[in-house]
């Protein structure tokens, strides 16, 4: 299927729904994990406390791709994870991540041609206010006719 | 556009053309710590060029961070072709109308005569570089009309990646361009071009590229 196909079949809609019951101990754990020494990150007592802005990166959907999407071959590989903090999380409260498609692309390289599927979850609080927006990629590396290891992937840049 | 170095600066203009900046879904370095970077480690060149991937990012303005560091800050697009990936200096509005930039198969002969014709220049990049460059394709389709320039020095080569870009110039009498091809902070100004004059916004980039007037440089060996 070309990218064009794939995009217009599922970009921007929603395949995956999960709650988060977002509890005191986890957001003073994940600070702690993360180095993290201030009181409002760190002490549920705090007037202020909240979940550090990364906090989001824990929480995952049931499904990666929609269930219809078609098995494309190659190599696949966690590309990494960004997230983008919209408004504070705070304890006590299920969030709810919805997932879509968010982009599809793809580029070559020394290791060939690759395809770049962004799953995107946009999670909210029981207010429905956006809070934080996660974006999952993975990239699906085509795999040469002759691999030639000497011209392996380098981590950065193509 | 963003130059903003003092009037009465050296002739002689080092400008990394090759760079990616944190627009490119690959890149990890935010313009305003490559120019910290630069002032900071002293390198020895006078700006740098941000080409995005498969894009021309017609949104950012780099003036005041230019003018800040004392630095050209100058945007092209990086663009792929079925001979490899190819910088476009000199994009327009027209030229973007052109053709897909995110399109990973393009005709490198369209590209190189859309390019002439909106008085943009297009400069195969990292020709040594398996897959996606120029080199690992001219046995199969030939050499391709039009191309004047290639990039001769590139930051990221391995082994003998630059020494084959170099043969090839040199064999088909292609003009060298260098580019550090940084995607993260510390690898800027790793290679530069070195311009006989000032060059201080995108029009003179592609005057300057078209005229001929420079030299590839490289210090990987040093840092």
């Amino acid at each position: 299927m070309e990218i064009e196909e794939l995009k217009s079949k599922f970009l921007n809609k929603d395949f995956d729904q999960r709650e988060f019951p977002v509890r005191a101990e986890a957001m003073v754990d994940f600070a702690q994990a993360v180095g993290e020494t201030a009181p409002h990150y760190t002490d549920p007592s705090h007037p202020e406390f909240r979940a550090v802005p990364t906090f989001s990166a824990r929480f995952h959907g049931r499904r990666m791709l929609p269930e219809d999407f078609p098995r494309l071959g190659g190599i696949p590989l966690d590309a990494g994870k960004a997230v983008m903090p919209q408004a504070p999380i705070r304890a006590g409260v299920t969030l709810v991540g919805r997932s879509h498609l968010h982009e599809v692309y793809e580029k070559t390289g020394r290791s060939g041609r690759m395809i770049f599927l962004v799953a995107r979850m946009e999670v909210r609080d029981p207010a429905n206010t956006l809070v934080s927006i996660v974006d999952s990629r993975m990239v699906i590396r085509e795999k040469p006719p002759s691999e030639d290891a000497s011209n392996g992937a380098s981590g950065v840049g193509t | 556009m963003g130059a903003h170095r003092p009037s009465g600066a050296s002739a002689r203009v080092n400008l990394d053309l090759h760079s990616h900046s944190i627009k490119s879904d690959d890149g990890r370095a935010q313009v305003d710590n490559y120019c910290l970077w630069i002032r900071k480690r002293e390198l020895p060149i006078d700006g740098f060029v941000l080409t995005e991937h498969r894009q021309f990012d017609f949104e950012s303005d780099y003036s005041a961070l230019a003018r800040e560091h004392g630095l050209t800050i100058l945007k092209a697009s990086e663009v792929e072709t079925e001979y490899g990936h190819v910088l476009v200096f000199g994009v327009t509005p027209a030229l973007v109308a052109e053709f897909n930039f995110a399109d990973i198969r393009l005709p490198l002969a369209k590209v190189v005569e859309a390019s002439e014709r909106h008085g943009a220049v297009a400069v195969p990049c990292h020709p040594g570089r398996p897959r996606v460059g120029m080199c690992a394709h001219i046995g199969e389709r030939g050499v391709p009309a039009g191309v004047r320039i290639i990039e001769t020095f590139n930051g990221g080569s391995r082994g003998s990646e630059d020494a084959d870009a170099q043969a090839m110039a040199a064999r088909l009498g292609y003009l060298g361009i260098g580019g550090s091809d940084a995607h993260i902070v510390s690898h800027i100004g790793r290679c530069a071009t070195r311009f006989a004059r000032d060059v201080r916004s995108e029009g003179e980039l592609a005057e300057a590229l078209r005229a001929g007037e420079f030299e590839a440089v490289s210090w990987k060996s040093k840092s």
